[in-house]
């Protein structure tokens, strides 16, 4: 086991390595420039590209841009907040945006495995239909008319919660932001729920097990769930990053300082530094993610726990 | 079953817990009632005066920094750290006495700070984007040449007499060198706090310096929210009724004016789709903003459009009122002349392009005229079909405005057709700039109140003449009024200025559209706020809220 | 010895030697359980279904009228007729129902006031069945416009990510090893490189329209595809019929193809089916960021964007195209789990 993790992590930094050095390749390819306003002159720009180096060839960036990372340097912005250092950048923003998506994480698979749990057992009724109504609308209505829809009622309307976003009352202001954000998750893991459950439902284990006397709450919790959560993991690991990472829509409406809207912004003006480090960011904390997805498989699946326990 | 809990709750929750890492470090200034809650649609993009180029950084920079003059309620430099001013009989150079004034450090604000920010301006391992505003606008001695790497920057004809006493030299009198004193470019720094923050100035309170009339006392680099406090030291702190100034960053308009509805914000700005539901509201208000908006065609490289008679259709098929009163209703002025209106005032205090109606036989909503003159056009390329590509900002405004365009000009031209091309508009610029477009939907804001600020893009190989146009009568008027006889001559330079126009307008260089405004909320508790066209939008230092 | 002589000429059998055996009356057909094709036994279990069942007509129907519906009155997607712009809903017939009957009511800062625009400009013969927009263009016409625009890019990338990901999925787990390794890595990479990146990019480097964003959804959306592929093709892969196949000294290719593929096109098609609407929404977040299918032309995913501008003052705008996505988007989710429960035995008890 130890050896395996060990290789695992070593394939992932070289995995990395790669990744960063396809992003360097695509913001080559990149058309524009962070230095063209319209007031800057041809002589001025070639000045600004030599103080940023780069008009050096790519691949004595892509080793001085490694060697600074190591460092903990990410560069500077060039255009989003000019000479910021990208650390400090993104050192208030990436908590905030792990926050908000972790919370609309929490909500999502809490109400999706609801949703999916109702669905399976009332399978075929009416029950599950309005289930799945519920999800597909969860996943049809994009989040940014959720969005304004949630802050015009409970923000604007009924005033229960901040229809921005303030540092000073985070937790209040994080509330309409991450149910807004949940909706899509909520829906892929009620219809995952759904389906798996049914099948572990059908299985010939539960059978036994329901023959076997026990019932309700205990078989469906302890027996048909467990079972059910290997594949749902799955799904929501994934998730759980895009959710941290790109949740730019929501961002833009409620005035959130995240990530997300830096990662637009910087994309279309061609701020290469900052598009480096977020992708970069969001590609480790994937990897990482599917890493502690697969030991946790270890944990869960059943197999392995059942033979430990020999039961 | 508790380990598969642990492990779900690992994956879920361990995100909750890592974001509330890092909460509680932001500054929590508590806003006071008499703080005044501005809307910003586009975050502060640098505190550096030398750096920063957009509106809005100049407009917060302005909160905390004075320069030699500031702009009085009509726009006209007046005196601010400069008590009294001299200015020598050719024009040549201006000395400037400073009054008693402190950075929030302490510090007396010295000739020395203005020098070592003008020096930063012009230094190439700086590389301002406005560093032309010392050189090719301002005339300063050697600004160029500095610039250029060709001299080193203390040669910048710029000096500290003493203490208090600046002097500058020009290279060719400047008729408006005063107003631009009041751009952030020119603005002091303190060179000791400076060096001591290094790399880090103007990322956050600490490392910001003030000797304006509020100080910063929270901020982030991009931020979506930060306050200003009312400085007590600040030389003219008798003037300053605010208490503070609480900045938020909204870029969704309605959920902007939602929250001036619900109160958090005392003034925010309402898209055209707005305006119908706020324009019986006596809050609401429209502002010239001062940029005009225009197309370009590109005359070097798409031959049909080299055709003269081809470009005035064009510029005539366009229903100028059409656009602005039902699309964009947001106070924006129909436009016919190439220098927009209500920025530049003359030597008789008059507007330069006050008369629209100077050039209607060669630009004027004429939908009848246009389709003669497209005939005529067509005819004398021999074609009978064209087909134009038109990039534009991917923002909201430009693709509304580009629309109505196309349909115009397809309905008003046969056989015409255009293609809107939409990119983000650092694409649209580049694309621009290399001459890789065929039509483009672009807009000038005013450096400085002057017309040549727009009448300088079109001289030969200047690079915002993105249609490469050139025209050597045109060149030699330019040159007359900015390095050569009328310098000392406002009327004849002004008169010769109309010269120049007509001749962009004759040729259709470019078909200008409108002057843009902004459509606003203010509250009918806040009065006082000062609105500009050029350099510094929005001033506050002295506005009064009642409580 | 006589049999040796009888053995030694060779004897040659003819045709006159056989004849048919009568036997229809003999063979024992199954009456109870009729023998069938497995499609019409996925058909037969499909259509037991009443939700899929639904889910089918309505994808048919909105199908439809993304045909016909934009020719179905005077208006074209693209005219605009500033003067009747921001019109409410107005249908002849049940106008006098005083549903649809063109009059909105608009909350102003100043408090909300009741309009009709119809009225008020004497536009008396003039009908918008669902409004106009901030053109005045007809918001009928653009919304069966755009639903035909959303699905022909949804549909086309969906199909062409499936080809691209089953094929990258069956070879990658078919040969394992060290093929299985490095292509897992690439895919790795691929999967790691944020979406909102490589789409951008690939929308500014090529002209903008529907070609570029059916490459740009299919680009990110294969590599579910993919896994579904692999992962299925290796469960299959040690089975008996793949090793007598290969015994029988077929090739690779037609092992992968011919053998496993039909194998394997249940849980295919589901995927498809399911990445359809997801390939929908995806085209409508472009929208949103501006990168979606340039104007004027439009696509569900634009409208609503533009609907969302006007979602305060007139609310009506965006009604349609979430309506039409939305019923999209749930009929290819229901068409999707009834063609999962059909494909797949394990679950028709169910």
């Amino acid at each position: 086991m130890k050896k395996y993790v060990a290789k695992r992590i070593l394939t992932a930094a070289f995995t990395l390595l790669v990744i960063l050095l396809v992003l360097f390749i695509l913001m080559q390819l990149m058309p524009g420039s962070p230095f063209n306003d319209e007031k800057l002159n041809d002589s001025q720009r070639a000045m600004l590209y030599a103080k940023y180096g780069l008009d050096q060839p790519i691949y004595i960036q892509f080793f001085r841009y490694v060697g600074n990372m190591l460092h903990g340097d990410l560069g500077v912005s060039y255009k989003i907040s000019r000479n910021t250092p990208i650390s400090q950048l993104i050192q208030t923003r990436l908590p905030i945006s792990l926050f908000i998506g972790g919370f609309a994480v929490s909500i999502g698979a809490v109400a999706g495995l609801i949703l999916g749990l109702i669905a399976a057992l009332k399978h075929d009724t009416i029950w599950d239909s309005i289930a799945t109504v519920i999800s597909v609308i969860g996943v049809s209505v994009p989040s940014y008319v959720f969005a304004l829809a949630l802050s015009y009622t409970l923000g604007f309307r009924l005033q229960w919660f901040p229809m921005l976003y303030t540092v000073q009352k985070s937790m209040g202001s994080s509330v309409l932001p991450s149910i807004s954000l949940s909706m899509f998750t909520m829906a892929s893991i009620a219809r995952f729920t759904r389906t798996e459950m049914i099948e572990v439902l059908g299985s010939d284990y539960m059978l036994l097990a329901e023959s076997k006397g026990i019932s309700g709450f205990s078989l469906i919790f302890r027996h048909a769930l467990r079972n059910a959560l290997i594949p749902i993991i799955t799904v929501l690991a994934p998730l759980v990053v895009d959710l941290m990472t790109g949740s730019l829509v929501v961002e833009k409406i409620f005035a959130i300082p995240g990530v997300g809207s830096l990662l637009v912004n910087a994309i279309q003006s061609n701020d290469y530094n900052v598009v480096i480090s977020l992708s970069f960011i969001y590609s480790a904390l994937y990897i990482i993610i599917m890493l502690v997805v697969d030991i946790l498989y270890g944990i869960i699946d059943p197999r392995i726990r059942l033979a430990k326990k020999g039961d | 079953m508790r380990k598969e809990k642990l492990a779900v709750a690992l994956l879920t929750v361990s995100a909750l817990a890592l974001g509330l890492v890092g909460f509680g470090t932001a500054a929590s200034a508590e806003a006071l009632p008499t703080d005044l809650n501005i809307m910003l649609e586009t975050p502060v993009e640098s505190l550096d005066p030398q750096i920063a180029t957009d509106g809005t950084s100049f407009e917060v920079i302005a909160d905390f920094t004075d320069g030699l003059m500031q702009m009085d309620a009509d726009g006209q430099a007046v005196e601010a750290l400069a008590e009294t001013y001299d200015i020598s009989e050719d024009g040549l150079t201006y000395t400037f006495h400073l009054r008693d004034a402190s950075w929030s450090n302490g510090d007396p604000v010295t000739a020395a700070d203005f020098v070592f920010a003008w020096q930063r301006a012009v230094d190439p391992d700086v590389a301002s984007e406005y560093s032309y505003m010392l050189s090719d606008i301002g005339q300063v001695v050697n600004a160029a040449e500095i610039i250029a790497g060709e001299k080193d920057k203390s040669e910048l004809g710029v000096t500290a007499v003493d203490d208090k006493t600046l002097e500058v030299k020009l290279n060719v009198p400047v008729s408006y060198f005063l107003s631009l004193m009041y751009f952030p470019t020119f603005y002091p720094v303190n060179q000791a706090f400076y060096e001591s923050v290094g790399d880090t100035f103007g990322t956050s309170p600490d490392t910001i310096l003030s000797n304006g009339a509020f100080i910063m006392d929270s901020y982030e680099p991009a931020t979506t929210a930060f306050h200003l406090t009312k400085n007590d030291s600040y030389w003219d702190a008798d003037r300053v009724q605010l208490s503070g100034l609480n900045y938020q960053v909204i870029q969704d308009s309605q959920q902007a004016l939602m929250s001036y509805q619900a109160g958090t914000l005392d003034t925010t700005l309402v898209n055209g789709e707005q305006v119908d539901q706020v324009k019986e509201d006596p809050e609401f208000q429209t502002i010239g903003a001062g940029y005009l908006w225009y197309v370009s065609p590109n005359m070097a490289g798409v031959p049909e459009l080299a055709n003269v008679n081809i470009r005035l259709a064009m510029s005539q098929a366009i229903n100028r009122v059409s656009i602005t009163e039902d699309v964009l209703k947001d106070g924006s002025i129909p436009t016919y002349t190439a220098v927009p209106l209500q920025f530049s005032a003359g030597p008789d205090g008059s507007d330069f392009s006050a008369d629209q109606e100077k050039y209607t036989d060669v630009c004027a909503d004429n939908a009848e005229n246009a389709a003669t003159l497209w005939a005529a056009g067509l005819e004398e390329l021999g074609i009978s079909e064209l087909s134009l590509d038109m990039v534009v900002d991917a923002d909201d405004a430009p693709q509304k405005v580009a629309q109505v365009l196309k349909e115009q000009w397809e309905t008003t031209l046969p056989g015409l057709t255009v293609n809107i091309v939409v990119e983000p508009k650092k694409q649209r610029v580049e694309d621009m700039q290399n001459g890789d477009f065929q039509l483009g939907l672009t807009r000038w804001g005013p450096d400085y109140a002057d017309p040549m600020t727009y009448l300088g893009m079109w001289i030969t190989d200047n690079n915002n003449n993105y249609g490469l146009w050139s025209n050597a009568d045109y060149d030699a008027i330019i040159a007359e009024c900015t390095t050569g006889d009328l310098c000392t001559d406002p009327e004849g330079r002004w008169a010769r200025m109309y010269d120049a126009e007509k001749i962009v307008m004759d040729e259709a260089v470019i078909y200008p559209l409108y002057t843009q405004a902004n459509a606003e909320m203010m509250s009918s508790k806040v009065t006082g706020v000062e609105f500009h066209p050029v350099a510094l939008n929005r001033v506050y230092k002295n506005a009064v809220k009642a409580e | 010895m006589d049999k040796t002589a009888v053995s030694a000429e060779t004897y040659v059998p003819v045709d006159s030697d056989f004849r048919l055996k009568n036997n229809a009356d003999e063979i024992a057909l199954d009456a109870n359980f009729a023998a069938q094709g497995f499609w019409r036994d996925v058909f037969i279990r499909y259509v037991r279904k009443t939700s899929a069942v639904i889910g089918f007509f309505l994808i048919v129907i909105i199908g439809i009228m993304a045909i016909i519906g934009p020719g179905m009155n005077e208006y074209t997607y693209s005219g605009q007729e500033l003067s009747q712009k921001n019109l409410a809903p107005r249908i002849p017939g049940i106008e006098k129902t005083g549903i649809f009957d063109g009059s909105e009511t608009m909350s102003t800062t100043t408090g909300s006031k009741k309009v009709n625009h119809y009225e008020e400009n004497g536009l008396d013969d003039v009908y918008y069945w669902f409004g106009s927009d901030m053109f005045g263009r007809d918001i009928w016409t653009r919304t069966w416009e755009g639903a035909r625009v959303s699905l022909i890019i949804a549909i086309a990338a969906a199909v062409i990510d499936m080809l691209i990901g089953m094929s990258y999925g069956l070879i990658s787990g078919y040969y394992g090893g060290k093929t299985d390794i490095i292509m897992q890595r690439c895919l790795e990479v691929a999967n790691g490189i944020p979406r909102l990146v490589v789409v951008t990019l690939l929308l500014l480097v090529l002209q903008p329209g529907m070609v570029t964003i059916v490459i740009a959804l299919m680009l990110t959306e294969w590599i579910g595809m993919s896994r579904i592929a692999r992962a299925e093709m290796l469960k299959l892969k040690e089975q008996e019929f793949v090793l007598a196949s290969r015994t029988l000294g077929a090739g690779s290719f037609f092992i992968i193809f011919k053998e496993i593929l039909p194998n394997i096109i249940g849980p295919i098609i589901t995927q498809v089916m399911f990445s359809i609407p997801t390939a929908i929404f995806t085209e409508a977040f472009l929208s949103f960021v501006g990168l979606g299918i340039p104007v004027p032309q439009c696509s569900l995913g634009s409208l609503i964007s533009e609907g969302f501008n006007s979602f305060t003052t007139h609310p009506y705008q965006i009604i349609p195209p979430i309506v039409v996505m939305a019923l999209l988007m749930l009929s290819f989710n229901l068409v999707a789990d009834g063609l999962r429960e059909a494909l797949d035995p394990k679950m028709k008890e169910m």
